[in-house]
């Protein structure tokens, strides 16, 4: 009697064994190696410190008739660096707001039809990002079908859950299109996963929120959605310090996602606000010498 | 987080040929939020003499209350205006007044003292005078300020040039800065005529 091979059925095992080690990296859950300390919950605390300021972000998604609109910052601050403190015992000035760098990636495209976007450190978010589009990718290859947005938030949550209290920092929201439409999921490094139509995450998501809020209907053309968005991100920009730089606005629609525009605050804030000529009010004036 | 970074500042004065120019950023926030983008940080005791002050806005202010006092009960003893020297002298020993509660303030004055010779100088909280013959920072931008004004300096600028200079440092010192901008202020000061400019910079 043939013996039916059920193996190729299991998606996480390879069909033929022969490139097994690189599979194994690849498949296996990331294991890491952890550092060898006296103090291993005291070092693990103050690591988990030396993430903490860093959620200084605005992003944004919300759900609407053409699909689902994401828009996000790209100012990245520093927090403070905790090795140095720990080997020298004495805390230098670090300067915790410093603006490394205004033009981070903080829209990070997992596949050609889902983006995912950054909020917390900024190493968790790329790493973790990446993994879930590789798991994406090989849900495809193993099931013949694109997976879900609900699937591939599922499988972002759980990975997250197992590292809760571990000191990751990741505030994302995974907005795609799939055979069910438009998907928008809010999931973090506390093992969170929402679903909803209007989510923003970070420290200028109040202000944000105050935007996005009273000028949203369902029924906005991709224009207005988009402007809608833009405008949000402006004001969070301009009220919140952790946030700046650029201001960036993707659509996802039933073709993929799309980068609509890429602008600038800074002269963002001079085109809805333009400088009016003041009057002059002290200005000196010839004295006529009689 | 510190008291220091509180509020947020930007301080920097340079020293040209006869000339001397002070400025500052116009944020006003608590912590990460922006409540004010007309702040003001610089203040005027006469003609020839301006003090500005980071830190703490609350102590700014106060501080500034208590030497705009000194400086009248001064000017009506003398009968003169105060020298810069003299009025530097007269904050550090105000700060050390407070010693062990101190004022949250980093001051930078700024004067034309004797034949019009500019003089600049910076404290820290408790008095420690630093004077500098070229220019002088203050603020959670400091560091950004200290390489943008050296960078930028050269001495002996006449008065526009020193204005180019100091708006230049002080806007692309301010952009590294999440607590400091929306802006900024500068007062340009020669013997004969004080300017004061508003300066558009990044919002955000």
């Amino acid at each position: 009697m043939m013996k039916i091979d059920f193996s190729g059925l299991d998606p996480s095992l390879p069909v033929k064994g022969n490139a097994e080690d690189l599979d194994d990296e690849i498949l296996a859950a990331p294991s890491f190696k952890l550092p060898v300390t006296v103090d291993f919950d005291g070092f693990q605390k103050a690591a988990v410190q030396m993430v903490k300021p860093a959620k200084g972000t605005t992003t944004l998604a919300f759900i609407f008739k053409h699909g689902v609109m994401v828009a996000a910052d790209s100012r990245a601050s520093m927090g403070g660096y905790i090795c140095k403190a720990l080997l020298i015992l004495n805390l230098y000035k670090i300067n915790l707001y410093l603006a490394a760098s205004q033009s981070v990636k903080k829209i990070i495209e997992i596949n050609p039809y889902m983006l995912g976007t950054m909020a917390g450190g900024a190493a968790d978010c790329q790493f973790w990002h990446r993994n879930l589009g590789i798991k994406c990718r090989l849900h495809e290859l193993a099931n013949k079908r694109r997976i879900s947005v609900a699937g591939a938030s599922k499988l972002l949550a759980n990975i997250l859950y197992s590292y809760r209290g571990m000191g990751l920092s990741v505030g994302t929201m995974i907005a795609g299109y799939d055979e069910s439409g438009a998907g928008l999921y809010y999931v973090d490094s506390e093992g969170g996963r929402l679903k909803g139509t209007r989510f923003s995450v970070g420290s200028g998501s109040p202000y944000a929120y105050g935007v996005l809020d009273s000028g949203y209907s369902f029924d906005l053309s991709v224009e207005d959605a988009a402007e809608l968005a833009r405008r949000a991100i402006y004001h969070a920009t301009f009220r919140d310090g952790a946030s700046g730089g650029v201001a960036s606005v993707y659509h996802v629609g039933p073709g993929g996602w799309k980068k609509l525009s890429g602008d600038d605050v800074g002269e963002m804030h001079y085109s809805y606000y333009p400088i009016e000529p003041t009057t002059v009010e002290q200005e000196m004036a010839d004295v006529r010498i009689a | 987080m510190s008291i220091f970074e509180y509020n947020g500042s930007a301080l920097v004065a340079m020293v040209g040929k006869n000339c001397f120019a002070i400025a500052s950023d116009r944020r006003l926030g608590v912590q990460l939020q922006t409540i004010a983008t007309d702040f003001q940080k610089i203040y005027r005791i006469h003609n020839k003499l301006f003090i500005g002050l980071a830190g703490l806005a609350t102590d700014a202010q106060t501080l500034y209350q208590r030497l705009v006092f000194r400086n009248k009960l001064y000017h009506l003893r003398e009968e003169r205006d105060m020298k810069p020297e003299t009025f530097a002298s007269l904050v550090s020993a105000v700060l050390y007044e407070k010693r062990f509660g101190p004022y949250f303030c980093q001051p930078v004055i700024a004067g034309l003292g004797d034949d019009d010779k500019p003089f600049i100088c910076t404290m820290d909280s408790i008095g420690a005078k630093e004077l500098a013959k070229d220019f002088v920072v203050a603020g959670t931008a400091s560091e950004s300020l200290y390489g943008a004004c050296e960078s930028m300096f050269k001495p002996d600028m006449e008065a526009e040039e020193l204005f180019e200079t100091i708006s230049q440092a002080l806007i692309s010192a301010v952009d590294r800065d999440c607590l400091s901008g929306w802006g900024g202020h500068v007062y340009l000061v020669t013997p004969t005529e004080v300017t004061e400019r508003i300066l558009k910079g990044r919002m955000d």
